[in-house]
């Protein structure tokens, strides 16, 4: 660093005017009056993400094909990565900036990619607690999404968990209510292996209210309920008791189960939504020609784009704005059923336009089998009154407690969407507040402190406290408007591959094939990294001043404040805003 | 890819944003060390401080204002005569040096073919002396000289097709938003012998009136809306257009600045039409 | 070797012979030879130096200074108009201390045109810093043009020699040529402490505040202040090696003289042939030669004319509104002298009128007469005013 030069003497100067020095004495810092800071932010696809999972990290190493480093990631957030890569409903997506500016970045296909490739390589999850410590004892009633999370971090975190699932076996709806099509079993146990290889103890034919009473329960020092909705909601329409008329639940459990199913040759589905879907492709394949009845249209169908673009191309017919009003029979089987058109009138209180029935528009379909899919609801014997329960769910506040000190709940049986990803922030947050429980940890604040952007579900790794690396962290979600697009150009988004129409209808095959790494990587890269700096190095290529420098150790680009003069053109050249300016504290 | 060593120190004077800083970064990024500047006088007899201390780390003579060419002339001269033909002489001048008041020593140096290569950065006025109007600055534009009821009423001097009709070996444009373009063109002028001309389109916040954090913005939209198109001239008679720009409307870039603020409806309508008709013009060379 | 030459090929010669590397020049009357015979020298092989042929004298002189800073011998030619408009650069070339050798064929400045000699171009480029050297002969053209390589080049600063336009330019006369190993001998190569080196990069001729820029100026001063006595040295060595030796001032008969001619250029040796005749016809008057113009040889000068009465300065130049530059000079340099002789002033051959012998003559009767220096300079041979006008 050169010094600044002072000739006392005439003497001491050279004969002409030449350079002994440099201008590195000229703290040109103290001209600013704004001065710029790098500050991560949050994506919107980590805020949309109902596991809380850091995805935009995720992209960043699948990028670099460091795939070990982000299955690990994911897994410290989410046992089911896998699960989740197959069938989660991906709000991340919808919440990519990239969806405003070309396509979305497919980060579902991603996901699985992750999982796939873990499997490939034999990978396992690590325990994070060793063996030999005195743990204290948790149970967890239910072995869907929300339960099984919960029970593997609760292991994790150093607890003793013991599974109750009323089903000989794990997984909930996972396991009995998704097709294999979609969610292969293997998939599936691969990944609850390893939440018992944490040393998770399992009690299966155990149904809370039936073998399991609540008082068998009070031995553990916490209870985390995550029963679900197991129960296919009644038509109420006159025949519904015949043989040959069934819940889509009930129906999928089945097939699953490996029971032998005695399938119609012509099955009515009444409703719009997954289930009804699962159920007539499932139809479908076991040789049935299914249709299914949605009282509204498609555009108000609950069920996938993408489910319901499959069924099409497989055979199954949908017949929209149609409802049913009596089930008939002859000889005591299902024959025939009778419908009526239905039109659109005003918005009911979800916002969608209520159906009306057009008197005397009555018809019928032959049918020999009617599946009902229009909603589940839950059982909820076993439970003690002072529980806290109003409308078929149990309440809770926004740890996931119920009104009983000890007693936590979460998942489908609760008011939440009824995703599997919301089913497992679920059983995250009920993990983290257990925890706290346990420990008699205060827990007011915690929330946000741990709440990924202002709106988003909770990480695990700010609970440990592992996310050193990228502060300063602020909880504003970065928008397309907050990028500097200049930098980013047109991608197409990479297309899943799937199975042909022949081959998916003849089987139980996964119908999606998962990408290769090639695509995988290509895809990730199209990540713009919203609000997380990811050593682009436009503001040390654009600083005037020479002021932005490489910490020669780490790698970070980070500001010389002898130097900056505050002239804003690092923030403005940012493509993904993770610089911000302010005004210079003097 | 942009190389990491750095001939230009912090604590230069120039003011926050400067475009000239930038373009001398990746000029002497792409030159390397062994490289002598010439520079008359201009934003940059400023930024690089006073007596005794220099803010790059090759070595640099001032000279007078009309003299960058004549002067680089000399110091090549003098290199070759001790046998040195490797260290590259280069001429580090403003619009006002270049297009103005030293227009006279660049013809002249570029008639000799000497081997030089002259960078002109382009702010587009006499900047350094309060932003009086050259024949640089684009027409319409408001300057000290041409206040905003009587704005500059002439084109702007279209240097590249004088250097083209010099046949000189090379002349190029470049853009301080575009520091890989830039570098990878100073490096293939370097390559070649005789006069090698480098117009360097450098933004000025303080002069064009623009908050400092724009400026590389400003540089990118000058590119893309064809107001300053990024190409290259060999031997005055082969064009290479280097970017396809995205066609923006001019009113993007001017509306940046507030040197253009004045400006009508009409009259950025009139300079789209000009940019239009010019870059036609471009790409009718360019594809001969 | 003696050969017949032209001054200006005197020029080419000197410059051939102190092995000058960049020369850069721009053409115009009556400079032109000079060039040219070196453009000769050059495709020979005889001299191995770069020729830049410019566009102007600017950039001539900016040239110089480039090729000058990178520790080159560097040489460049003109003339009047030329070095009119070169003038900014021959400020920067002594303000960045180059030792760079310039011939100026002195000649009128237009307007109007005149292409011939007079002195007025160099003497108004009196304050730009540079040394300047009169010559009156070719031989001394030739020997003052190595001497100067060897004086800019000790003391950083730059050199004009000036020969008159067409007296001595286009004039033939003997000279003799020394050989190139005597010069090499006498002048080393140029080896500065300073120059454009990427191996040792500093920035050359950065901005002075006004808190150093006093003391820049005060170096260069004293530099040229030194210079004279460098001047003697290099004018002493060149006599021991080559037998022919200058002075900063030639005296020529001023012992006991009354009245002393002062006299610069080619027409000192007119004035020669007058004070012999003179002389013969029993006046008491002498010449003195001034040489060395910048630095001004104050001391030299004084001890000179210690004794006589009264000077009469021939200046072949105008400064309009005030006369004569050298008697100009002389008065500055002599006021502070109670007892210096009297000063007169003579404005004699602009635009290359002639200065005759009976002017000369004349000159000296007017001086001689007159008891006091008139106020303003006497002008020689104006249209209808006789010899010298009252």
């Amino acid at each position: 660093m050169s010094q600044q030069i002072i000739f006392k003497n005439l003497e001491d100067m050279p004969y002409m005017s030449i350079s002994l020095g440099s201008m590195e004495w000229n703290k040109t810092g103290t001209w600013r009056y704004l001065r710029p800071r790098f500050e991560n932010k949050i994506s919107p696809c980590i805020e949309g993400c109902p596991v809380g999972q850091d995805i935009e990290r995720a992209m960043v190493l699948l990028g670099k094909s460091k795939y070990l480093e982000a299955w690990e990631l994911f897994k410290e957030e989410n046992p089911l990565v896998g699960v989740c890569g197959r069938v989660c409903f991906h709000p991340c997506e919808s919440a990519c900036n990239r969806g405003e500016f070309d396509e979305p970045v497919s980060i579902n296909a991603l996901e699985r990619f992750m999982a796939d490739t873990a499997t490939k390589q034999g990978w396992r999850v690590k325990k994070r607690v060793e063996e030999g410590e005195a743990k204290k004892k948790v149970a967890v009633v239910g072995s869907g999404p929300s339960g099984l999370t919960c029970a593997y971090h609760l292991a994790r975190l150093g607890y003793e968990v013991t599974i109750y699932e009323a089903l000989p076996v794990l997984g909930g709806m996972l396991r009995v209510g998704i097709p294999e099509y979609r969610l292969p079993k293997k998939v599936l146990e691969d990944e609850i292996d390893q939440i018992l290889e944490l040393g998770v103890k399992v009690e299966m034919n155990c149904r809370l209210g039936g073998d399991l009473s609540w008082k068998d329960l009070q031995k553990y020092e916490a209870i985390y309920l995550a029963m679900g909705n197991q129960k296919s909601k009644k038509l109420d329409i006159p025949g519904e008791d015949l043989p040959g008329v069934m819940g889509g639940l009930d129906f999928l459990r089945d097939i699953s189960l490996g029971k032998k199913i005695s399938m119609g040759k012509r099955v009515a589905i009444i409703g719009g939504g997954n289930t009804a879907i699962d159920a007539a492709r499932s139809a479908l394949r076991l040789g049935a020609k299914p249709i299914i009845l949605y009282r509204r249209t498609q555009e108000e169908m609950p069920a996938w784009a993408s489910e319901v673009k499959e069924a099409e191309e497989e055979g199954v017919e949908i017949s929209y704005l149609v409802s049913p009003v009596r089930i008939w029979g002859e000889n005591g089987k299902v024959n025939r059923l009778e419908c009526v058109k239905n039109r659109l009138g005003p918005p009911d209180e979800d916002g969608r336009r209520r159906p009306m029935e057009i008197k005397g528009s009555n018809f019928s379909i032959e049918v020999d089998q009617v599946i009902r899919a229009i909603g589940e609801e839950a059982e909820l014997q076993g439970l003690p009154k002072n529980l806290g329960v109003k409308e078929g769910l149990i309440l809770i506040d926004e740890r996931g407690g119920t009104k009983l000190k000890k007693v936590f709940a979460g998942g489908d049986i609760t008011a939440q969407p009824r995703t599997v990803a919301h089913a497992i922030g679920a059983g995250k947050r009920a993990a983290i507040f257990i925890d706290c429980f346990l420990k008699n940890k205060k827990w007011e604040g915690l929330i946000d402190d741990l709440r990924l952007g202002e709106k988003g579900s909770l990480s695990m790794r700010r609970y440990r406290q592992e996310e050193k690396d990228r502060e300063p962290v602020s909880n504003k979600t970065v928008r397309l408007r907050d990028l500097n697009l200049d930098y980013f150009t047109f991608q197409k988004r990479s297309k899943m591959p799937k199975l042909k129409v022949q081959q998916r209808i003849g089987s139980f095959a996964e119908v999606n094939l998962g990408f290769t790494q090639d695509t995988a990587i290509s895809e990730a890269l199209r990540c713009f990294n919203c609000g997380v700096c990811n050593l682009c190095d436009n503001c040390y290529i654009f600083c005037p001043d020479v002021a932005i420098r490489k910490d020669v150790q780490t790698g970070q680009n980070i500001i010389d404040y002898d130097y900056c003069k505050g002239c804003g053109i690092c923030v403005a050249e940012c493509p993904r805003h993770a610089l911000v300016m302010e005004e210079e504290g003097r | 890819m942009i190389e990491e060593k750095e001939l230009m120190y912090s604590g230069h004077l120039a003011c926050a944003g400067c475009g000239a800083t930038l373009a001398m970064r990746y000029a002497l990024k792409a030159l390397g060390e062994n490289t002598i500047l010439i520079l008359p006088a201009c934003c940059w007899s400023i930024i690089g401080g006073a007596f005794p201390y220099a803010a790059v780390k090759v070595p640099m003579i001032h000279t007078a204002f009309e003299t960058g060419a004549s002067t680089a002339s000399g110091v090549k001269a003098g290199l070759e005569i001790r046998g040195d033909t490797e260290t590259t002489v280069a001429a580090w001048v403003g619009d006002g040096g270049t297009f103005d008041i030293g227009i006279q020593a660049l013809s002249g140096a570029a008639e000799r073919n000497d081997d030089i290569i002259y960078f002109c950065y382009d702010n587009e006025a006499y900047m350094n002396t309060g932003i009086q109007r050259s024949s640089a600055t684009p027409w319409g534009t408001w300057t000290t000289t041409t206040p905003v009821n009587h704005p500059k009423g002439q084109p702007k001097k279209n240097i590249m097709e004088i250097m083209a009709a010099h046949r000189i070996p090379y002349a190029a444009t470049c853009s301080v938003a575009f520091p890989e373009d830039m570098i990878a063109k100073i490096r293939k002028a370097k390559t070649m012998r005789g006069t090698k001309f480098i117009h360097i389109f450098s933004p000025c916040p303080t002069g064009w009136r623009a908050p400092s954090s724009l400026a590389i913005k400003i540089a990118r939209l000058a590119v893309h809306t064809k107001v300053f198109p990024l190409y290259e001239v060999e031997y005055g008679v082969k064009y290479n257009i280097n970017l396809d720009p995205k066609n923006l409307p001019v009113d993007e870039y001017l509306r940046l600045q507030g040197r253009f603020a004045h400006l009508t409806d009409d009259e950025v309508h009139t300079i789209q039409e000009t940019v239009d008709r010019e870059w036609a013009r471009l790409i009718k060379k360019a594809l001969d | 070797m003696k050969k017949i030459m032209v001054g200006n090929h005197a020029v080419s010669w000197g410059v051939m012979l102190a092995r000058a590397e960049v020369i850069s020049a721009y053409p115009i009357t009556p400079q032109t030879t000079i060039v040219e015979e070196l453009s000769v020298l050059c495709a020979d092989g005889r001299l191995n130096a770069k020729f830049i042929p410019v566009e102007s004298e600017h950039s001539a002189m900016a040239c110089c200074i480039g090729a000058a800073a990178t520790g080159v011998r560097t040489f460049t030619a003109t003339s009047s108009q030329g070095l009119a408009l070169m003038h900014e650069m021959l400020h920067w070339a002594s303000g960045a201390r180059l030792p760079i050798v310039m011939a100026n064929v002195s000649r009128a400045l237009g307007s109007p045109f005149n292409i011939w000699g007079e002195q007025s171009d160099s003497l108004a480029q009196r304050d730009t810093g540079w040394l300047q050297i009169y010559c009156e002969s070719n031989q001394e053209v030739l020997d003052t043009v190595i001497q100067a390589f060897k004086i800019a080049e000790s003391v950083y600063l730059p050199v004009m020699l000036v020969l008159d336009a067409f007296i001595l330019s286009h004039t033939a006369e003997p000279v003799d040529i020394p050989a190139q190993e005597e010069i090499d001998a006498f002048l080393p190569p140029y080896r500065p402490q300073w120059r454009l080196d990427p191996k040792d990069p500093r920035t050359f001729g950065c901005v002075a505040t006004p808190e150093y820029f006093m003391e820049f100026r005060y170096k260069m001063h004293q530099a040229m202040l030194a210079s004279k006595e460098v001047c003697r040295q290099v004018d002493e060595e060149f006599g021991r090696l080559l037998h022919r030796q200058y002075g900063l001032i030639e005296p020529y008969y001023c012992d006991d003289a009354e009245v002393i001619l002062v006299t610069a250029g080619s027409v000192t040796s007119t004035a020669r042939v007058a004070i012999e005749e003179m002389r013969k016809e029993g006046h008491k008057v002498g010449l003195l030669k001034l040489r060395l113009f910048r630095p001004f040889p104050k001391e030299e000068i004084k001890e000179v004319v210690k004794n006589a009465e009264k000077l009469a300065v021939l200046d072949r130049n105008l400064s309009a509104g005030v006369g004569g530059v050298f008697a100009q000079e002389m008065r500055a340099a002599l006021a502070n002298w109670r007892n210096h002789p009297l000063i007169y002033s003579y404005i004699a051959g602009l635009g290359g009128r002639d200065i005759t012998l009976p002017a000369i003559k004349e000159v000296f009767h007017r001086t001689s007469e007159l008891a006091q220096p008139p106020a303003e300079s006497l002008w020689v041979g104006l249209r209808g005013k006789g010899v010298v006008h009252d």
